[in-house]
């Protein structure tokens, strides 16, 4: 399974050079086949994904699986692999190509394509590379709950849809500071940047509301000022100023641009920077 | 939100700042900033925590401004209030227009002033009515036509409560703020330790006792783990709630299990189990040597025990399972006389270590732990106006964000000589690029009748 995980990374990394090549020779079949493979690279990684989650299934099991459906079905819900460091990092990694080709389909070619897919590659590298605990561990009686699943993954999806926004803001200021042919448009760039900030956004708000919900049945509290709390509120009212900066305020360009890069450095900080702070949510590997 | 100009009276400018969208942003980025602060220093810890870390100078900063408790303070207090009557002021400002426009649908007389796209022609002869209607259908869903003579409008609108979205959307955050003030000045929290078997009426808020008004007993309390000192697998306390207090067996009774993720509400007040922790028995079995001779005793906590032959007494101080690394102890004090008592740890594993006091010498036999039970216990009238933000939060989402607001109307005239022209009219105030497909593909559609 870290083999079919190691491909993945290799087909990322593989994807992201096709894509910038396609794009500085102009090669409309370079980049079907960077797009190709992209999906190929999924596929590998979805397999990665499900086979992890039949393993700690089949460990929390053990030899006797719950006989009762029911019973089976809630046991595989709570397996879901997303209850350590390098679960989230194999998920983040997964949910940016699959965000991209699901829902930024037209757009994932080039060099945002190129940025996604190294994003995803680096994330892979990390959890592999990066001294992380690759060991399946049973859950704590607080990770038992239902909201875990639907908590992670509308999180880790929100925070995707939030990096394209980020790979294009990106793409945006380059453009803007030095304008070259190879890069998308402007006016398409910035439509883009709108478009996966509503997204992200509004996933976002999902993850923070499931959270508030599962704190408040775990704890007794629906918020706690607990600093990843603190993050994501922070990043939350980032892109809620970034929108209404946007929609009402009519600010487009370069300044939407920043905003998403900041907040996208705010989402940065509410993944990687808490676990160095004191906080319920630190991954404890 | 609102974009209006601030007038000339004061107090339509104060008015115009308030509904400023400008305000809200700025509220927005301030209330970023003060929440990075909270995240990166230490929250509600006693001051030394601040001087030793930052500082004499720097950590009385802190601590005195408030940065400490930064969600209490006026730093984050302030902008919070100020942006929920930013939102209040813009709620109010802009309500009434977006209910007016949303339960006004779109009428055959207002849909022939929308803005011009598109005209279209039809050759000599051919009535377009029916093939326009059928590619209305297919492209738009359901049609509304109005006929007057010599002409007739065919027009669609998607989208029309979608001016209500954010107006939902900023309703729910009201809901959610409000929620959390109720919870902050009405509701309550405390901790309750319990013990096997043990009973209590009362739980601790802050160090004070408060009244549960009913009475809570924990009749078993379990902790498994995955493997010996591992991660703990599941707690378990089997709860007994009694609300006649002064008839145990003739009131309300309501056995319960709570475990993490699966709390118990009661009286009013909800318990989560929230920790646990482990105490000594009420009884530790001492072995006494005197000489040759070995006598195994029961020996209860706190309480002074004359040894046999009547010297002397002893009694069991503390219990300690781990005493630095020595395993489990009791701390003893014996008393011989008049003289003061002597005070001494006795450990179950170093039995070598202990030294002869007066003609004793003392061995521990055994010191058993009991785990005990420790539940948060909340009470907060503010968590079903939470709940009703989240709830309004989603339908305001999707109003506001994925339903957007599109009229079409198709005019078509004749013309007294039998020639049929049409104009497609059509706007879109906040989704151009989803309008402009559908515009080049109705205009496809419309077309292809069309080889003119």
């Amino acid at each position: 399974m870290s083999q079919l995980l190691g491909v993945a990374m290799l087909i990322y990394l593989g994807v992201a050079i096709i894509l910038v090549m396609a794009e500085l020779w102009s090669s409309p079949l370079m980049q079907r086949a960077g797009r190709g493979l992209l999906w190929a690279g999924l596929a590998l990684h979805s397999g990665a994904l499900i086979g992890r989650w039949y393993a700690s299934y089949r460990m929390a099991a053990g030899p006797a699986p719950p006989p009762v459906f029911l019973e089976k079905l809630r046991l595989v819900i709570l397996q879901a692999p997303l209850s350590n460091y390098y679960d989230s990092l194999v998920f983040f990694s997964w949910c940016l190509p699959a965000m991209g080709l699901l829902a930024f389909r037209r757009h994932l070619q080039g060099w945002l394509g190129a940025i996604v897919a190294m994003l995803a590659c680096l994330l892979l590298a990390k959890a592999s590379f990066g001294g992380v605990n690759a060991n399946i561990q049973p859950l704590m009686p607080a990770l038992k709950s239902n909201w875990l699943l639907i908590h992670v993954v509308v999180c880790f999806l929100g925070y995707a849809a939030l990096t394209v926004a980020f790979g294009a803001a990106l793409l945006y200021l380059i453009q803007d500071y030095s304008p070259r042919e190879a890069l998308p448009a402007l006016p398409m760039l910035d439509r883009l940047i709108y478009r996966a900030a509503i997204l992200g956004f509004f996933l976002l708000t999902f993850g923070i509301l499931t959270g508030a919900v599962w704190a408040e049945t775990a704890w007794g509290k629906y918020w706690s000022w607990d600093p990843k709390e603190d993050a994501s509120l922070v990043t939350w009212l980032i892109y809620a100023a970034l929108l209404h900066a946007r929609r009402l305020k009519g600010w487009q360009g370069r300044r939407i641009a920043w905003l998403a890069v900041l907040g996208f450095l705010a989402i940065i900080f509410t993944y990687f920077g808490v676990n160095y702070l004191q906080s319920m949510h630190a991954y404890m590997t | 939100m609102s974009t209006t100009k601030s007038q000339a009276q004061p107090k339509s400018r104060l008015w115009g700042w308030l509904t400023s969208i400008r305000l809200t942003v700025h509220l927005l980025l301030i209330l970023a900033a003060v929440a990075i602060l909270g995240a990166v220093l230490p929250q509600e810890q006693p001051a030394e925590v601040y001087l030793s870390r930052f500082g004499d100078t720097w950590g009385a900063v802190i601590w005195r401004s408030g940065l400490a408790n930064i969600y209490f303070s006026i730093w984050f207090l302030a902008p919070v209030c100020l942006l929920a009557l930013n939102i209040l002021a813009c709620l109010i400002h802009g309500l009434p227009r977006a209910w007016r426009r949303s339960f006004t649908p779109l009428s055959g007389e207002a849909a022939l002033t929308l803005p011009q796209r598109a005209r279209l022609q039809w050759p000599r002869g051919t009535d377009p009515r029916e093939a326009v209607a059928g590619i209305w259908r297919r492209e738009l869903g359901r049609t509304r036509r109005q006929a007057w003579p010599g002409n007739e409008v065919f027009y669609h609108e998607t989208g029309r409560f979608r001016p209500l979205g954010p107006y939902l959307v900023h309703l729910a955050l009201l809901f959610i703020l409000a929620g959390g003030l109720i919870g902050k000045f009405w509701g309550i929290e405390g901790s309750l330790p319990l013990t096997r078997g043990g009973t209590a009426q009362s739980f601790l808020v802050g160090g004070a006792e408060v009244p549960l008004g009913f009475q809570v007993r924990l009749d078993r309390f379990q902790v498994q783990f995955y493997e010996e000192g591992g991660i703990p697998k599941e707690f378990r306390s089997d709860l007994t709630f009694t609300k006649n207090i002064k008839n145990p067996q003739g009131g309300r009774e309501l056995r319960a299990t709570c475990r993490v993720n699966e709390p118990v509400s009661f009286g009013g007040f909800t318990f989560y189990q929230a920790s646990y922790g482990t105490q000594p028995e009420d009884q530790v079995r001492l072995q006494v040597i005197q000489g040759s001779r070995r006598e195994s005793l029961q020996v209860p906590l706190h309480q002074w025990l004359t040894l046999p032959g009547g010297e002397a007494q002893i009694m069991v101080i503390k219990v300690e399972g781990n005493l630095q690394g020595y395993g489990p102890a009791v701390q003893l004090a014996y008393k011989s006389g008049p003289e003061h008592p002597l005070i001494f740890w006795v450990l179950k594993d170093h039995q070598d270590m202990q030294e002869q006091i007066g003609p004793y010498r003392f061995a521990l036999e055994s010191a058993n732990f009991q785990f005990y039970s420790v539940f948060q216990v909340n009470r907060d009238p503010g968590v079903p106006w939470v709940y009703l933000g989240f709830l309004l939060l989603l339908p305001g989402f999707y109003l506001a964000f994925f339903r957007p607001h599109q009229c079409w109307a198709l005019v078509l005239e004749e013309s007294p000589q039998g020639d049929w022209q049409g104009r497609l009219l059509g706007s879109s105030p906040r989704a151009r690029e989803d309008f402009d497909l559908r515009q080049t593909r109705l205009l496809e559609e419309l077309k292809k009748g069309t080889p003119s």
